[in-house]
């Protein structure tokens, strides 16, 4: 606490993003532990970012220079190419199993970890949607014989 | 403020108990494999867990100068949170993706109030723009018909809720160490609102302790100026790690399609 002993304390508006971009952070990270799908996972990851990109501009605007946005546009630059690769190896993996599921590539664990067993799901009650219903509009006009053949001297 | 109408609850367990909400509203919400009448009643105590846990967040949070700028701070702030939240348990990757770009307008608003405008504009463009149109044509692609069986479960759902509080805890108290002691978060009454008025006064000192005000105009032009000056060496390394990244994934996705051909005739066979 006493290296801040020396310096101003954060306003209220950094505190408050600092505090957006933790709540970011941990969300994401739930994400990253808890869904099975590699993209859900994936945009768990961007989340995690955001609320770093949050925490760095707050920073930024504490002491009043440019080094957090500069960081901010270079995570811009490395979670894009992070997206291309990530999805390219997404797009591979589904090719080879047929699935978006992280359990599918469970042969990767460490050998003293449990199997992941999927138990058999209770069936989705299926409510079929209502989509809505247009007044069938207008007429199609009959199909103009001189027309398609005046077509041709176009 | 909710802390001075209940004197009674320090602001400090009123945290804790936020987070603790957070964190079983996050446990109910995630998909659990659960159905019919017992998944709805989980997720309606799932969203009211966590309307609670943002009012204590909210009741232990700061005051900024103005009515306008807490207004406009709370409504972004809340969006990119409760975005954030349903990108995490939406069932239909679709539904994440989208919710991921709500939360995304979200954090651009934020961005926006704390004086980053053009990476406010920047994450719009580019992440909305470029990046997430990228994950849904991977999942137009990809997904099956229906919810997938992977995912209607989770992963261990109760200790990634932990891990996550965990980490909050940790962040929050760190975040309120950073306050001037003892921690804001602990303080009642006239000595609270002492410290908040004080801190408000206290930015344009930090500002100006560098000669640098963030909101003077010509914003885009002197962030151009810093970044095609002090940085421009990692701009370059910045392009060639976007080139590299363009040639890898060409290169993955060819070498890879001509593998994948022979396992996909495997498993065709039985």
């Amino acid at each position: 606490m006493n290296l801040l002993a020396n310096t101003v304390a954060p306003s209220a508006l950094v505190i408050d993003g600092l505090v957006v971009g933790a709540i970011l952070f941990a969300l994401g990270l739930v994400g990253i532990l808890a869904r099975r799908n590699l993209i859900v996972m994936f945009l768990c990851a961007e989340l995690m970012l955001q609320g770093i990109s949050v925490s760095l501009v707050s920073w930024s605007r504490h002491h009043g220079d440019w080094g957090g946005h500069v960081l901010v546009i270079f995570v811009l630059t490395v979670a894009a190419c992070e997206a291309a690769v990530a999805l390219v190896f997404v797009l591979q993996a589904f090719a080879r199993t047929g699935r978006l599921d992280s359990a599918a590539w469970q042969s990767l664990r460490e050998s003293n970890l449990p199997r992941t067993i999927d138990r058999e799901l209770p069936a989705i009650d299926t409510v079929p949607p209502k989509f809505p219903k247009l007044a069938p509009a207008g007429v199609e006009p009959a199909a103009d014989e001189d027309a398609l053949h005046e077509r041709e001297h176009v | 403020m909710i802390a001075s109408i209940l004197p009674s609850i320090s602001p400090g367990t009123l945290l804790a108990g936020g987070i603790t909400a957070a964190a079983a509203s996050l446990w109910l919400l995630l998909p659990s494999g659960r159905s019919g009448a017992a998944d709805r009643t989980a997720r309606w105590l799932g969203w009211l867990l966590g309307i609670v846990a943002l009012a204590s967040f909210l009741a232990t949070g700061h005051r900024l100068g103005s009515v306008g700028e807490e207004a406009v701070f709370l409504t972004v702030a809340l969006v990119a949170v409760i975005s954030g939240a349903a990108t995490v348990v939406s069932r239909s990757p679709v539904y994440a993706a989208i919710w991921f770009a709500m939360a995304l307008a979200g954090v651009s608003g934020v961005l926006l109030v704390l004086g980053g405008q053009f990476l406010g504009v920047a994450t719009i463009v580019v992440y909305a723009g470029a990046i997430l149109v990228m994950f849904l044509f991977v999942l137009m692609l990809a997904q099956p018909a229906g919810l997938a069986p992977y995912d209607r479960v989770s992963t261990e759902p109760l200790l990634a809720a932990v891990a996550g509080a965990v980490l909050l805890g940790i962040l929050s108290l760190s975040i309120g160490r950073l306050t001037a002691e003892p921690p804001a978060c602990c303080l009642m009454g006239g000595t609270k609102a002492a410290l908040l008025a004080d801190s408000a006064t206290t930015e344009p000192p930090a500002a100006a302790a560098t000669g640098i005000d963030m909101l003077a105009d010509n914003h885009v032009a002197r962030l151009g100026g810093e970044l095609f000056g002090r940085h421009l060496l990692a701009v370059e390394v910045a392009g060639v790690l976007l080139l590299a990244a363009l040639i890898g994934s060409i290169a993955i996705v060819s070498r890879g399609a001509a593998d994948a051909e022979p396992a996909a005739a495997r498993r065709a066979v039985p």
